[in-house]
């Protein structure tokens, strides 16, 4: 079933639950309020290569990070002969690492799960579609990241399986600029 | 083809190791950290001429922004050391693999004993840095060579240092591998590598040690996936005619984009006509499996799988 009619009768659903009709408008906008923080930043130059950790990135809008594999012109990633605007930047949630460990007893760092930005209190899950800020540069989500076999590779760990539906969120780079750790990460709304 | 891709390279330096011997020392082109590697660990060097080769690293692992190899040549070896030695120069762009394996090294352990044969002294040239920088003192190294041992300025400082012992076989008698070997220690570790008459026979003389304190170093292949109801078959593309034999295990060489190689993102989604697929995905419906399979995780439970392509 194609995706919208799926989510048409989901709110449809939802409509006729009359348990919700505590849910308000206002309510619903106050859901949306979430505001995070950037813990880390990562990038590195080809694939395979370690992660190196910065104090901060230079955005390019429509290009990617500066030095990073998959800026556009450079063109050094492992997926770079599959390109896509959403491997401009990718994200990570801090608390993916957590749940590995207490759910898996799988120690990854913070460097290991390849990602360009490690965020802490950020709903990344709920974000594909959306617009939102990342300190002064603006991101739009265009999909949830998805685990490769390549990752296991390099980290030897077996994490794979507990990273799907959680392995962080790709995006394109609507507007640059500089991003700080420490930077929140707040929503459009 | 789902092509290997290689972690890429740049020749920095050649050196002399002496005795037929170049070091070969390799860094990334922007001089990033390089991917990570235990003691003793060795790479694949994927040469211009298709050649795959693969040679144990001699440096520290905090060296962390070079891989250093010594490379024997071996005129009437298989072509890779002489490429290697006559076409490799400074400068040029060589593609390697993620490095594997490793010594064991547990901390418990009281000694470490290591015997190499020529050559075979790379790995614990890497080993015996490590150790040394974590101020484990307690490892002698035995290295056998016909003549002066080979890479003499990397093993001058553990010479110094009273860790190495030199057994040159055109000067004495070769020595008794059961005698450095020894009686079996609950503490201790032993590891060998050289040429396969030495290994063997270091397998025998260490047969009553505790195998997990054995080690033989071995350049070995990477991991398969392990499937044991995997069997080998032949994989006919309907439209190209073309006839593609697959080992049991191996996943299907085929010329088509794949992302995740996991079974799960339906990049490598291909149909298939006739033959009986194991699909081992987690991404298509049981209605999608009746024409459909990804490339990356399916395998055959028939002799022969037709696909639309």
């Amino acid at each position: 079933m194609p995706l919208r009619p799926k989510l048409a009768m989901l709110y449809e659903r939802e409509r006729n639950n009359a348990m919700l009709d505590i849910v308000t408008p206002e309510s619903d906008a106050a859901a949306s309020m979430w505001s995070g923080v950037v813990r880390h930043l990562h990038i590195t130059p080809r694939a395979f290569l370690p992660m190196r950790e910065m104090r901060e990135l230079t955005l390019v809008a429509g290009k990617g990070i500066e030095g990073d594999r998959y800026m556009v012109g450079r063109e050094e990633g492992f997926y770079s002969p599959k390109p896509e605007e959403g491997r401009q930047i990718t994200l990570f949630e801090f608390e993916t690492l957590i749940a590995l460990k207490r759910d898996h007893d799988i120690d990854l760092g913070v460097d290991e799960h390849r990602r360009n930005v490690t965020t802490v209190g950020v709903p990344l899950t709920h974000l594909v579609g959306k617009q939102f800020w990342l300190g002064e540069t603006l991101l739009e989500a265009t999909r949830l990241s998805i685990p490769c076999r390549h990752i296991e590779e390099i980290t030897g760990k077996s994490i794979f399986d507990p990273l799907i539906n959680r392995s962080g969120l790709n995006c394109k780079i609507l507007q640059g600029g500089i991003v700080r750790v420490g930077d929140v990460v707040r929503s459009m709304q | 083809m789902m092509a290997a891709m290689t972690v890429k390279t740049v020749v920095d330096d050649i050196a002399d190791g002496g005795a037929g011997i170049k070091v070969f020392t390799l860094v990334d082109p922007d001089r990033w950290e390089l991917p990570p590697f235990k003691p003793g660990a060795h790479i694949d060097v994927h040469l211009a001429n298709g050649l795959i080769r693969t040679y144990s690293l001699c440096n520290d692992p905090t060296d962390n922004k070079r891989y250093v190899l010594a490379v024997k040549r071996e005129a009437d070896g298989r072509g890779g050391s002489i490429y290697l030695h006559d076409e490799i120069k400074r400068g040029g762009v060589i593609g390697v693999s993620l490095p594997r394996g490793g010594v064991p090294l547990p901390s418990h352990l009281t000694g470490f004993a290591f015997i190499a044969g020529g050559i075979g002294v790379t790995p614990f040239l890497s080993v015996a840095a490590h150790l040394r920088r974590i101020g484990r003192n307690d490892f002698v190294l035995h290295v056998i060579s016909r003549g002066p041992p080979p890479l003499a300025d990397m093993l001058a400082p553990l010479l110094q240092s009273g860790h190495v012992v030199i057994h040159d076989t055109w000067a004495g008698p070769r020595p008794d591998i059961v005698q450095l070997v020894g009686r079996p220690l609950a503490d201790a570790l032993i590891a060998c590598c050289g040429p396969v008459s030495m290994i063997d026979a270091f397998e025998q003389a260490s047969c009553d040690w505790p195998a997990v304190h054995v080690h033989v170093e071995r350049f070995v292949a990477p991991p398969l996936p392990v499937d044991p109801q995997a069997r080998a078959y032949v994989l006919a593309l309907a439209r190209s005619g073309q006839e593609i034999a697959v080992a049991a295990g191996e996943s299907m060489l085929l010329d088509v984009p794949a992302s995740c190689c996991g079974g799960i993102c339906g990049a490598c989604k291909v149909e298939w006509l006739q033959g009986e697929p194991v699909h081992r995905d987690r991404a298509l419906s049981p209605a999608e499996r009746e024409r459909s399979l990804l490339v990356c995780v399916a395998g055959s439970a028939s002799e022969r799988l037709v696909l639309d392509l």
